[in-house]
């Protein structure tokens, strides 16, 4: 439940950018999400909610896009899509343990008035 | 309305202070291992072999993540290393920033080697890095071989996993094929030692393996 570890950091992200923008509230908070970051959705959410509650962020959408995992290959230097269990290059068969994509948690950009 | 363009890594607070930690053990040439594994799984008993078996050769001490409690960095503590408590108050992993200040306290000239046990969970820790060289993550017998493709992000970043409480074995029906072979999909580099805290098994190799990290890292061992 490290979910709302994460929203406070992302609700700090967020207040800088209240102040910067003079923001009195809100609207939509777009989020990209890496398939390898274990991050449940559900829990992100209900954290949002709870820790938005009576700041200019209460009630804003949220907007979480997923980010596909990917790897480079060692052969053939192409990205490839790959999950926790086939992590095999379709062209040339080979492993890779290089990940390119998959791991982000990031705040992509926000809207308020 | 504002749109704002803000492209920023959430957890960036936590991996700014890591890289400053890392920075800080690296100019000392400390080897940091950030140690991880369920609840019961053997991390401080496996710590206690370790230090019995290496504090003759190597400077070394332990930061102890912990909910609440002191009793982990008490059994460290009686080995005669220098420990640091950190207490999460409930949360359920450390942070870049508990390291940060437990290194404030720690006396780092001259050690060599640096082991942050992580509380126990499978799930959060694997998302904050703390500024360590490896992950090394313990599973035991007793928790059966399904665990790694249950909480793959964790294994999948780890560089070492320790599969402990091998001498229980016989009474589970663990099966070392699948996990050998889950594993090396997850990472089909990652290291693995099979252990025994309580015979002692295996122990022999997972110090040689440590010391000759401690040795690449500049530091000098009399082993």
């Amino acid at each position: 439940m490290h979910e709302v570890s994460i929203v406070n950091d992302l609700m700090e992200i967020i207040q800088q950018n209240v102040v910067s923008h003079s923001l009195k509230k809100v609207t939509k908070v777009t989020l990209k999400i890496g398939t390898m970051t274990s991050v449940e959705e559900h829990a992100l959410r209900f954290a949002f909610e709870v820790v938005s509650k009576d700041t200019e962020v209460e009630g804003a959408e949220l907007k979480i896009e997923t980010v596909e995992a990917t790897a480079l290959c060692p052969q053939c230097e192409k990205t490839f899509n790959i999950t926790f269990l086939n992590k095999i290059c379709p062209i040339c068969n080979a492993y890779s343990n290089n990940i390119v994509t998959g791991y982000e948690l990031l705040i992509d950009e926000m809207e308020g008035e | 309305m504002k749109q704002i363009d803000v492209k920023k890594n959430i957890l960036q607070t936590n991996d700014i202070l890591a890289k400053e930690n890392k920075e800080l053990l690296d100019s000392k040439g400390i080897f940091t291992v950030n140690l991880l594994g369920s609840p019961g799984a053997g991390k401080t008993s496996i710590l206690e072999q370790l230090i019995k078996s290496m504090k003759d050769n190597v400077k070394l001490a332990v930061i102890e993540g912990d909910l609440y409690t002191t009793k982990d960095a008490e059994r460290i503590e009686s080995q005669g290393v220098e420990v640091i408590q950190v207490n999460t108050g409930g949360a359920c992993h450390l942070d870049a920033l508990m390291i940060k200040e437990a290194l404030n306290n720690l006396e780092l000239d001259d050690m060599k080697f640096l082991v942050i046990e992580n509380v126990g969970n499978l799930v959060c820790p694997a998302s904050y890095d703390l500024s360590e060289d490896i992950k090394i993550t313990v599973l035991s017998i007793t928790e059966g071989n399904d665990k790694p493709l249950k909480y793959p992000s964790m294994f999948q970043k780890s560089e070492v996993v320790i599969v402990n409480k091998m001498d229980l074995m016989e009474f589970t029906n663990f099966s070392m094929d699948e996990f050998y072979r889950d594993i090396k999909s997850l990472r089909n580099d990652i290291i693995v030692f099979e252990v025994s805290s309580r015979t002692g098994e295996g122990f022999q190799q997972l110090r040689d393996y440590l010391l000759n990290k401690i040795k690449e890292k500049g530091g000098v061992t009399n082993a």
